[in-house]
């Protein structure tokens, strides 16, 4: 008997059935899991896509927008610039809901800026120059995308959680639960048709025994 | 769930960010310092929260085990020096780890 088999089963018809039933069970439990396993992965690699150019767009949009903060620092000074920065209005409502890909759940922000000129931002325009217009202008944009860069990430992160935990149960099943429970039906198989054997056997010898004892 | 973001980086940092029109601007020194930052705006509940990517290096375990669940995000961007190449970059990563297994398959 090779392979591995199940615990604690007794070479009995009414296991045999159960096996059965379990068999047939974890065969289509494994395919529709393969199943959804491809379709996740699908899901990554089309968000996969998305993350490269968010990224790099990101970067590009912070370096723009440090390089207009040190502008404005080197215009008003340092505490110049904090001080108009604490004074900023917050601008950006943020609108958090999910999505289900697959059974698994990923947020969806939704933003919205609120400030789009000069005058509603909050800081006053004495002591402050126009650099720092342009740096708060540059981060309102950049902090709108790194959201979305968020969004993204954190799809990603939910979604590859999923991916890893769908493949382990996929191999699992395949490698390990669908072999067992076939070696342990085939194990009771085999032993009930020894079992049959044997009382066959018995049969016979009580028989010719019994012939034995007739003619004598 | 407070609909808010924070932002946690270094003076300058959250000085610009706080330009942009986030309220929530936290200012950190160190790692110490940032480590309570971090779990102080997590128990807070703030949903997003701007980090640099030199504090998302230092804090790596931290970030992994408050980004397990869909909220909060914590979103790690270049700093004032720019964005600094790194070893390991957590995404790519995690995406080799998902792919990498698949290929061998």
């Amino acid at each position: 008997m090779a392979g591995e088999k199940l615990d604690g089963i007794n070479p009995t018809r009414m296991e045999l059935l159960n096996l059965k039933d379990r068999a047939k069970l974890s065969t289509k439990g494994h395919s529709l899991l393969k199943e959804k396993r491809d379709a996740l992965i699908k899901e990554f690699f089309e968000i996969l896509d998305r993350v490269q150019g968010s990224r790099d767009e990101v970067e590009k949009k912070l370096a723009i927008a440090y390089a207009e903060l040190n502008k404005a620092q080197i215009d008003m000074g340092d505490m110049a610039v904090k001080r108009a920065a604490l004074s900023v209005r917050e601008s950006i409502e943020l609108d958090i809901s999910s999505r289900s890909i697959m059974g698994v759940s990923v947020p969806v922000v939704k933003s919205k800026s609120t400030h789009n000129d000069v005058i509603s931002r909050g800081y006053g325009f004495a002591g402050t120059s126009a650099n720092l217009d342009i740096a708060a202008k540059e981060f309102e944009e950049s902090i709108k995308i790194i959201i979305e860069l968020g969004e993204i990430e954190k799809t990603i992160i939910m979604l590859a959680k999923e991916v890893e935990a769908t493949k382990r149960r996929v191999n699992a099943l395949e490698h390990v639960m669908i072999p067992r429970i076939n070696n342990t039906i085939s194990f009771i198989e085999m032993r009930l048709e020894e079992m049959e054997r044997e009382q066959f056997v018995q049969l016979k010898v009580i028989k010719r025994n019994m012939d034995a004892k007739e003619s004598e | 769930m407070k609909k808010d973001i924070a932002i946690m980086a270094d003076p300058d940092t959250v000085t610009g960010f706080m330009l942009g029109g986030i309220k929530s601007g936290f200012p950190v020194h160190n790692t110490e310092e940032s480590k309570t930052t971090l779990k102080q705006l997590v128990d807070d509940g703030f949903s997003i929260i701007i980090t640099t990517e030199a504090i998302g290096d230092e804090l790596r375990e931290d970030i992994t085990k408050y980004t397990s669940s869909a909220l909060p995000m914590i979103i790690e961007v270049p700093d004032k020096s720019g964005s600094h190449k790194r070893e390991t970059d957590p995404m790519n990563e995690l995406i080799k780890k998902v792919i990498g297994v698949e290929m061998v398959k």
